[in-house]
């Protein structure tokens, strides 16, 4: 089974950098995400890394580059386009003609056809197909090879809430089995579930990489909320002691920069009455924000606050 | 590079437009070469022949009138869309990155293809032609050979003009990356742009000395290819003499080429 190297790789157009220096590694057994705002370089660094796009740095895949690979797809599966197929060549024929390619059986074909669930429209153009079923032929392409490696590119794009599920579960149960699994999303909450390992970044630069949990403890975000009828109090006494406080409601602390239990000891070495002591675990959806914040390509302005229409 | 021709031949035969075009190659030369040969008998039959009347006729049936030197051929440019949806295709929709994760070297995409198309193009223009051929000795058998030995030459030289031409259609899409262009461009320099450069150098007059330089524009040089009545008296002559009009034709088919190969190897899937 194969490590992801990425060193160094970089990309620029018309001078404006859209991935710079860019180096992760991706272990095999587990579902690396790779996450970043639009416009940052994810679909960039993945044409990079297949030697689709000219740029510097190298990927290699157990220490060799993709364009030294024989027969390619026996070891790197890919999905980098919404519908990578022309629209009027049957979906059985476009995987036969990627086998081929790869001197893989046909039986092979019928496998994986099965695999995504599309026997049924096999020998139907692909012109008719929902944004779903052109992700799952652009899957069933990228398993035909029975890979070591995997490398999608927003794969759960069009998919239906049940078709997300059997997604996630399905590269699971192939990161399981000890493959590579290098995935884009820009649904977080889905990758929060799927992925063990986290690739993060923003305008083309490297900002975390590391195990989800790591990347979402490390976030601002995860506090410590205190309800207490001596807020001044014992806010002062956080603060005294290092601790960060806001006081967003009536009443009510939230503690950053010490643990539960230390805010719940200073509470009590002091005598200040407690109503309420609990974690605020920060979510990889926020973990994200707080890091990518300013990392954004194109930014939008925030709604403006609603106005009460007088209707009198 | 199996790899690759595996893949190109599987391509080539899994696509509709594939199929249609070859069918109004064949249905189009045959039916062409009917109505020619049909007209030309029942002519003879009513008036009798005349002296020189017979010249090229054969090669005239065979490559629905190309032998002339008047027109270009309309098998080999229906054939000729072919090798532009080679390239356009994968431009088109999004399957150059499919290609190129499929089949991870440039050079063994690009080979392919231009191997695959040209094959093609040539089996299926050797066979109208060959058809149209049968067609003739069914409506001339009195008055000729059709397959006479420069017949059979003719039918080596448009086969070869027609993988000339499948492959200039490849390159220029390939360098430009787009079909719709490249279809319509296809058209339009042979029949709009060399007429319009004749017509220029007909009207200015500081032009009309040198008309003689238009036998160099490429596909009027590619006409010479199978051209059987006109006469020239050297290679690069006034006009070309088929070996000329091949090099030249072929020569401006291998730079396309060449640099297609080029930019396909630097660019950007």
């Amino acid at each position: 089974m194969a490590t992801i190297a990425a060193r160094g790789l970089g990309k620029s157009y018309g001078g404006k950098p859209a991935v710079a220096d860019l180096s992760f590694d991706v272990e095999p057994g587990s579902v690396t995400g790779f996450l970043g705002p639009n416009g940052s370089g994810k679909s960039t660094t993945m044409r990079l890394m297949l030697g689709l796009d000219a740029g510097a740095g190298s990927t290699t895949f157990d220490g060799r580059r993709f364009t030294e690979l024989r027969h390619p797809m026996r070891h790197v599966g890919t999905l980098l386009e919404a519908k990578p197929f022309h629209p009027t060549r049957k979906a059985r024929n476009h995987l036969r003609m990627l086998a081929a390619a790869n001197a893989i059986p046909r039986t092979r074909v019928d496998e994986v056809l099965a695999l995504v669930g599309l026997t049924e429209v096999a020998r139907a153009k692909p012109k008719s197909f929902s944004m779903g079923m052109g992700q799952r032929l652009g899957l069933a392409a990228a398993l035909l090879g029975e890979p070591h490696t995997l490398i999608l590119d927003e794969p759960a794009n069009g998919l239906d809430p049940q078709g997300i599920l059997w997604m996630r579960l399905f590269l699971k149960s192939l990161a399981a089995e000890g493959r590579s699994v290098f995935v884009s999303s820009h649904l977080l909450s889905e990758m929060a579930l799927m992925a063990d390992h986290l690739v993060v970044i923003g305008k083309g630069r490297l900002i975390a990489t590391g195990p989800v949990e790591e990347f979402v403890s490390s976030a601002q975000a995860n506090a410590v909320v205190v309800r207490t009828p001596e807020i001044a109090r014992l806010g002062d006494l956080l603060v005294a002691r290092g601790a960060r406080v806001e006081t967003d409601q009536p009443g009510l602390l939230t503690v950053t920069g010490m643990a539960a239990d230390a805010v719940g000891d200073v509470a009590f070495d002091h005598g200040v009455r407690l109503h309420e002591l609990s974690n605020k675990v920060a979510t990889l959806e926020e973990a994200f924000l707080e890091r990518t914040a300013g990392a954004e390509e194109f930014q939008a302005h925030p709604p403006a606050p609603p106005v009460e229409r007088s209707d009198a | 590079m199996r790899a690759a021709l595996a893949y190109e031949w599987v391509r080539i035969r899994t696509i509709r437009s594939t199929w249609w075009l070859t069918g109004l190659a064949v249905v189009l030369g045959v039916g062409i070469s009917t109505l020619f040969s049909w007209a030309i008998h029942h002519d003879f039959s009513r008036s009798g022949i005349n002296a020189g009347d017979l010249d090229g006729l054969g090669a005239a049936v065979v490559t629905q009138l190309a032998a002339s030197g008047q027109i270009p051929s309309v098998v080999c440019f229906v054939l000729a869309i072919l090798g532009i949806f080679a390239w356009g295709h994968e431009y088109r929709h999004g399957m150059i990155r499919a290609s190129l994760t499929a089949l991870n070297s440039r050079w063994s995409l690009w080979v392919a293809k231009y191997v695959v198309v040209g094959l093609w193009v040539a089996v299926i223009a050797f066979v109208t032609m060959l058809l149209s051929g049968v067609v003739g000795i069914v409506f001339l058998h009195d008055y000729l050979s059709v397959f006479s030995a420069q017949t059979w030459s003719i039918i080596g030289r448009e086969v070869l003009y027609g993988v000339l031409l499948s492959w200039l259609a490849m390159a220029f899409t390939s360098l430009t990356r787009s079909q719709a262009f490249a279809l319509t461009s296809i058209f339009l320099w042979p029949l709009l742009i060399e007429s319009l450069v004749h017509v220029f150098f007909l009207l200015v007059p500081g032009l009309r000395d040198h008309t003689a330089v238009l036998r160099f524009l490429p596909f009027g040089a590619g006409n010479r290819m199978v051209d059987v009545l006109s006469h020239s008296t050297s290679t690069f002559g006034d006009p070309l003499s088929p070996l000329g009009g091949t090099i030249v034709f072929g020569g401006l088919t291998v730079l396309l080429m060449a640099a297609s190969f080029a930019l396909f190897r630097s660019r950007d899937a």
